[in-house]
C-alpha cells in the first residue's frame, strides 16, 4: 500500500537499544527514530482505508519496530528480546505516545499473550519455532478461548480434542477470535476430558495451525462496523502433540496467565496513548478556546477524568515494579484493577467526548486504522470502548474476582 | 507540606509505630468517648502525640524538630485520619510550615519550639483553591505595631488551638499574622461541626492591637500556596486512612453477617460494590502517595498533585463510607457503631479547605496553564 513507499528513504541506521545504559541518549534514539519512520500524514492515509491497507500497514509498522529492536524489547533475551527494564519500557511506550506512532493492534496476542503462554509453561522448541516465528515474520496468533455458550462461563467450552496417536483431532467451534481472519496461528482452549469431576480439570491448551486442513474463519461484524473479529469452525482438525501447551488437562492455569497478560501489560501503552490524548484535547481546547472551557460540568468532567488517568499510570508502574521483581506475577491482582479501571475510565472519557461533539459527533466519518482509541471520530472511540469492558473476561466477571480472591468475599 | 530532607527513617516502622499507638489510645471506643464529650481535644492523645515526636516531624532541627518531610507526616495524617483520632495536628503542622517558609528568625525561635513539643497547638485560616479572601484588617498600630480587625471564620481546630496563623488584608496586600488567643480581648468561639472528632473556631478582632514581631514577612500569597497544598495533602492522607479503614470494617461485616441462610458477602451486588470500591482505593492511594513523593522531592508541579489528590480522594472517601453505612443496614446507622463518625469525618474532609468543585476548577486552571 501507499504508505510504507511513502515513507522517505532514511540514510541513519537507528539502534536505540545500543545506548540502554544511558537513559537520554535511549531516549532521544528512540524519538529520532520515530521522527524518521512514523509517516506524518499516516493518520490522513489510513482515513477510511481498506482491510487490506489497513493489514499491510500493521505488517510495515510491526516490520519497522522489529528492525530496530522495539517490537519485542520487554521479551526476555534468551527469546529474543532486550531485556529491558522497566524505566525503557516507559520510556518507549511515552515516545510512541508522543509521536502518535501506529498502534500495533493486529500483534498484540503475538507480543504478549503468547510470550505470556509460553512463558512458564511452553517447551524450548515452542519457544524457538514460535517467538522467532513472531520476530522474525511477524506472525500474526489470535486466541480461540470463547465459544458461542461460552463467554463469561469459559470453562463450559465445549471444543473437543480427542489424542490419535501423534495428534490431536479437534471439533467444535470458537467465536469472537480477534483478528482471526489474518492470523497463522491460535492459542486454542479444547476439553480433552469431557468426564473430569471439575469442568477446568478437562481442558488443554494448542498451538492451533490456522491454514490446518478443517479451519474454516468467518468475520463478523462489529457495533463499530468492522469486522475485527471471527468465528472459526473446526472440523477434524489435526493438531500434533507437539504442539500441546504444557501437560494435557492442564490448560486452564495456563489459559490465566495469557488472561493476566490481557489485563496487565497491553493496557501500559495504552495508558501512555490516553495520557496523550487527555494531553492534547485539553491543549486544542486551549488553542481554539473551546466552549467547553467555559462550561463548570464538562470542566469537572474532564479533570475527573484526567486523575483518574493519571492514577491509572501510577497503578501501571506499580504493576511493572512487581513484574519487575517477579516476572511470573502469580498472585498480582494489580491487573485485574487495572483493566477495570482502564476500560471504566475509557467509556466515561469517550462518552464525555462524545457529548461535546454534539450532532455532529453523531454523523457517520471514516475513521484511522489502527488509530487506537483516537480515531478522528468520538462515536466510534465509543462504541469501541466496550471491547475493553467486555473482552478479557467482562467487568463484571472481574469484579466478581476481585471481590472473591482479592477481598475474600465467600462465594 | 515542606520539602523533606529525610533519607533516614524508615517508613514503614514510622507506620507501625504511629498505628500501635492509635489502635491503643484511639481505638473507637475511646474516640467514641471523647465525641461524646463534647471536648476540642483528646489531651492524653495529645501529650502521648507530643512526647513521641509527631509533632516535631517536619520543624527544623534548629528549633528542636526532626526535620523531616512529607513523607512522614503524610504517614501520621494517614493513620490520624484511619483512627479518627481528634486531634489539631494539622493546624499546628501548618503553623509550622508558614513559620519555616515566612518567620524570620526570632519569630521561628520563639514559636516552632513550642509548636513542635505540642506545648502549643495550632490554627490556620481557612484557605480555598483559587480564593484569598479574607474578612480581617490589619493596619499600622501604635508604637510600631499593628492593629488587627474583622472576623476570622472556619478555623480548623480554631477552638482547641494556643495560636492562631491568620491571614489579614494589608492595605493592598496580604499578611499572615500570628495571634493568641490568650490575649485580652480574644476569645475563640467553638463551631461545633456534624464530625465531633473536629472543630471549627471563629474568632473576632476589635482594634487588637499586636507587636510588629506577629506579622510573617515571607511572601504572603506564595505561604498560601505552600498551606494549601499542604492541607490538601493532609486531607488526602486522612481520606485514604480512613477510606481504607472504613472499607475493612465493612468487608468484615459482609464476611460474617449472614442473611438468607448465608454470608450477605456472597450476594454479587454487594461484592461488585466492594470491588468497585478497592479499585477507586487503589488508584486513589497510588495519586496521594504519588503527590507525597513528589512534595517531598520538590517537584514543581507538586502543588497540582495535591490538589489533585485531595479532590479524588476525598470523593472516594465520601463514597466509600456512604456505602459502608449501607452495607451495615440497620447497625450501620447506629450511634454506636463507628460507620458514621467515618461517614461524618469523610464529608467534613471534602469540604475543608474547599469543596470537590474548587479542587477540580483549580486543577483544571492550572493543566490548562501548563498546556
Ligand atoms: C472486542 C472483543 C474482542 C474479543 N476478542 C476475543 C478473542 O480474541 N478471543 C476470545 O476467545 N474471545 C474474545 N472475546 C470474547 C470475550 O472474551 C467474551 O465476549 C467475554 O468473555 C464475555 O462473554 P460473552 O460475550 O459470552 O458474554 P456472556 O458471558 O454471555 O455475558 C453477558 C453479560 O452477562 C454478564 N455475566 C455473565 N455471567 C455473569 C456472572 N456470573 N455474574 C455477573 N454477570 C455475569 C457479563 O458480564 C455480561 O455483561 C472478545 C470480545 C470482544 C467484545
Amino acid at each position: 500500500m501507499s504508505v510504507q513507499t511513502a515513507t522517505s528513504p532514511t540514510t541513519r541506521r537507528f539502534d536505540p537499544l545500543a545506548c540502554k545504559d544511558d537513559l537520554d541518549a535511549f531516549r532521544a534514539e528512540v524519538r529520532a527514530w520515530l521522527e524518521a519512520v512514523v509517516p506524518a500524514d499516516w493518520h490522513a492515509r489510513m482515513t477510511g482505508a481498506s482491510e487490506a491497507d489497513y493489514v499491510a500497514f500493521q505488517r510495515w509498522w510491526f516490520a519497522e519496530m522489529g528492525k530496530v529492536g522495539l517490537a519485542t524489547p520487554h521479551w526476555p533475551r534468551d527469546w529474543g528480546g532486550a531485556d529491558i527494564g522497566i524505566r525503557h519500557q516507559v520510556i518507549i511506550f511515552e515516545e510512541i505516545a508522543r509521536a502518535q506512532a501506529p498502534n500495533p493492534d493486529m500483534f498484540v496476542i503475538s507480543l504478549y499473550h503468547l510470550p505470556a503462554t509460553l512463558f512458564g509453561n511452553g517447551s524450548k522448541a515452542q519457544r524457538d519455532r514460535y517467538l522467532t516465528g513472531v520476530k522474525e515474520r511477524g506472525e500474526v496468533w489470535c486466541q480461540g478461548f470463547s465459544e458461542p455458550g461460552s463467554g463469561s462461563d469459559l470453562a463450559s467450552l465445549r471444543t473437543r480434542a480427542e489424542r490419535k496417536g501423534d495428534v490431536y483431532v479437534i471439533n467444535g467451534q470458537k467465536v469472537w477470535s480477534s483478528y482471526g481472519a489474518f492470523a497463522d496461528y491460535c492459542l486454542l482452549l479444547a476439553r480433552t476430558d469431557p468426564t473430569a469431576p471439575k469442568k477446568q480439570a478437562g481442558i488443554s491448551y494448542f498451538i492451533l495451525n490456522m491454514k490446518a486442513p478443517g479451519v474454516t474463519v468467518r468475520p463478523i461484524r462489529q457495533a463499530t462496523g468492522q469486522a475485527e473479529f471471527c468465528e472459526i469452525f473446526l472440523d477434524n482438525v489435526e493438531i500434533p502433540v507437539a504442539d500441546l501447551i504444557g501437560e494435557e488437562n492442564a490448560g486452564w492455569a495456563i489459559a490465566q496467565s495469557t488472561l493476566s497478560a490481557e489485563r496487565g501489560l497491553i493496557i501500559f501503552e495504552l495508558s501512555e496513548r490516553m495520557a496523550r490524548t487527555l494531553d492534547a484535547d485539553l491543549a486544542e481546547a486551549k488553542r481554539t478556546d473551546a466552549a467547553w472551557l467555559k462550561d463548570d460540568e464538562a470542566r469537572r468532567a474532564f479533570t475527573r477524568a484526567y486523575n483518574d488517568m493519571v492514577a491509572l499510570r501510577l497503578m501501571i508502574r506499580a504493576l511493572m515494579q512487581e513484574i519487575e521483581t517477579d516476572p511470573h506475577m502469580g498472585s498480582t491482582t494489580m491487573p485485574t484493577y487495572i483493566k477495570v479501571h482502564f476500560s471504566e475510565l475509557l467509556r466515561r472519557y469517550t462518552e464525555f467526548r462524545l457529548k461535546l461533539g454534539g450532532l455532529a459527533g453523531q454523523l457517520r466519518q471514516p475513521i484511522v486504522l489502527g488509530g487506537g482509541h483516537q480515531t478522528g471520530n468520538v462515536m466510534h472511540d465509543f462504541l469501541l470502548s466496550y471491547a475493553w469492558t467486555i473482552s478479557g473476561g467482562a467487568n463484571e466477571i472481574l469484579k466478581t474476582m476481585i471481590a472473591e480472591r482479592a477481598l475474600g468475599l465467600p462465594r | 507540606m515542606s520539602d523533606g530532607h529525610s533519607d533516614g527513617m524508615d517508613l514503614e516502622a514510622l507506620r507501625d509505630g504511629v498505628r500501635a499507638v492509635l489502635t491503643e489510645q484511639a481505638s473507637h471506643e475511646k474516640v467514641a468517648a471523647f465525641t461524646n464529650a463534647e471536648g476540642v481535644r483528646d489531651e492524653p492523645l495529645w501529650s502521648q502525640a507530643a512526647e513521641l515526636g509527631w509533632l516535631a516531624l517536619s520543624a527544623d532541627e534548629a528549633h528542636g524538630g526532626l526535620g523531616l518531610g512529607s513523607s512522614e507526616l503524610a504517614i501520621v495524617y494517614e493513620e490520624l485520619g484511619r483512627a479518627l483520632a481528634p486531634l489539631p495536628v494539622l493546624g499546628t503542622m501548618l503553623v509550622v510550615e508558614a513559620l519555616a517558609r515566612g518567620g524570620d528568625a526570632a519569630q521561628q525561635a520563639a514559636w516552632t519550639p513550642r509548636l513542635a513539643a505540642g506545648e502549643l497547638a495550632g490554627a490556620v485560616s481557612m484557605l480555598t483553591p483559587g480564593d484569598r479572601t479574607t474578612r480581617l484588617t490589619l493596619s499600622a498600630g501604635a508604637d510600631g505595631g499593628v492593629t488587627l480587625d474583622g472576623v476570622a471564620a472556619d478555623l480548623l481546630d480554631g477552638a482547641a488551638a494556643d495560636i492562631l496563623l491568620l491571614l489579614a488584608r494589608e492595605g493592598e496586600g496580604l499578611s499572615w499574622v500570628l495571634v493568641e488567643p490568650a490575649l485580652d480581648g480574644v476569645v475563640v468561639e467553638k463551631v461545633a461541626t456534624v464530625d465531633r472528632t473536629r472543630r471549627l473556631g471563629e474568632v473576632r478582632f476589635d482594634r487588637l492591637a499586636l507587636p510588629a514581631g506577629r506579622v510573617l514577612m515571607g511572601d504572603a500569597g506564595q505561604i498560601a500556596d505552600a498551606l494549601l497544598a499542604h492541607a490538601a495533602l493532609a486531607l488526602a492522607s486522612d481520606a485514604r486512612g480512613g477510606a481504607n479503614a472504613v472499607f475493612e470494617i465493612t468487608l468484615d461485616y459482609l464476611k460474617t453477617r449472614e442473611q438468607f441462610g448465608k454470608p450477605i458477602g456472597s450476594f454479587q451486588a454487594l461484592k461488585h460494590r466492594c470491588a468497585d470500591h478497592k479499585i477507586a482505593l487503589v488508584a486513589s492511594g497510588a495519586l496521594v502517595a504519588e503527590a507525597v513523593a513528589r512534595m517531598a522531592s520538590g517537584d514543581p508541579a507538586a502543588g497540582r498533585y495535591a490538589l489533585a489528590a485531595k479532590a479524588l480522594a476525598t470523593e472516594v472517601y465520601a463514597r466509600v463510607a456512604q456505602d459502608a453505612v449501607q452495607l451495615h443496614g440497620g447497625i450501620g446507622y447506629t450511634w454506636e457503631h463507628p460507620c458514621h463518625l467515618y461517614l461524618k469525618r469523610a464529608k467534613l474532609n471534602e469540604q475543608l479547605f474547599g469543596g470537590p468543585a474548587a479542587y477540580l476548577d483549580r486543577v483544571t486552571d492550572l493543566l490548562l496553564a501548563a498546556a
